[in-house]
């Protein structure tokens, strides 16, 4: 709750809840990486259920960039490396947290977060 | 090299996709845009050739292009901020690769951006410049001069008129077709 708090009102309401592109891309930047290497990272993770095209990844990046839940971390042959920032990860936990009770809640167990 | 002259609004872009694609197929490279309608092709193999227009109103990046390379679009040339680029459809296997925006949020805001940076500074510059000097001109007609001049400017402006009604009614539409799918 102190978090809830905590967290700029504009953020939470732009970031939670998140679409599925944003949430995969700030999932997977929890170790530096590229923009292709994320959209490679989701296909697999999700079986090409999820793919993301090159301006989407684009634009959703410079908005977090901008937003401050991710940051540059280092270039590599023209490739842009972000990393998580401590506000993008409780953005990240809060939805993650969000995710599970709508999970746990879906199977019928009760849960009061 | 073959010139074709054909004009797309800047709410036409989908069409423009879908033109370069077909000129393509015909064996028609496109080398570039001149503006405001002038298109220059090479003779080509004729090919199925998917093109995409992306709106930037700000300098490219390297990563930008350098991202879009990964992806295996060409680069092309940028015209008024818009960026052309293309890929062979035999390369785009799963639904997505065939585009540059995967979810409709990103679409919307491309079509934000469009508005923000090139349908409000026209109006601007419909409603401060031209405006008031047709409404000098009409108005102040003293001689035969100023009279063809006033009706040639009212011409002018009928056009300028009906591009901004129609790309505001068109972006709106596309904004909205954008935001249910």
């Amino acid at each position: 709750m102190f978090l809830e708090v905590r967290m700029d009102e504009r953020l939470r309401r732009i970031y939670v809840p998140m679409t599925e592109t944003g949430f995969y891309i700030l999932f997977c930047l929890q170790t530096p990486q590229h923009g292709y290497g994320i959209g490679q990272m989701v296909a697999k993770m999700t079986g090409d259920a999820v793919v993301i095209s090159p301006g989407t990844m684009y634009g959703t990046l410079s908005k977090m960039e901008k937003d401050g839940l991710i940051a540059f971390f280092a270039e590599e042959q023209k490739r842009k490396l972000y990393c998580i920032t401590p506000l993008g990860r409780e953005l990240l936990e809060m939805e993650i947290r969000r995710i599970e009770r709508l999970y746990q809640n879906s199977k019928g167990e009760s849960v009061h977060d | 090299m073959i010139r074709k002259v054909r004009f797309f609004s800047i709410a036409d872009f989908e069409e423009e996709e879908l033109w370069l694609r077909e000129q393509h197929r015909r064996g028609l490279r496109f080398v570039k845009c001149v503006p405001p309608c002038f298109y220059v092709f090479e003779a080509c193999q004729p090919e199925d050739v998917i093109y995409r227009l992306d709106y930037k109103n700000a300098a490219l990046g390297a990563d930008y292009l350098q991202l879009f390379g990964d992806y295996g679009w060409e680069y092309i040339q940028t015209m008024f901020g818009w960026c052309y680029f293309r890929k062979p459809a035999s390369l785009a296997q799963r639904e997505n690769d065939a585009e540059i925006f995967s979810d409709p949020a990103s679409k919307v805001d491309m079509i934000r951006h469009l508005i923000q940076t090139r349908m409000l500074p026209l109006l601007a510059i419909f409603l401060c410049c031209i405006l008031p000097n047709w409404a000098r001109l009409v108005l102040d007609q003293a001689g035969r001069m100023e009279q063809i001049l006033g009706m040639a400017f009212t011409g002018l402006l009928l056009l300028y008129v009906y591009l901004l009604l129609y790309c505001a009614i068109k972006l709106r539409t596309l904004r909205k077709k954008y935001a249910r799918s």
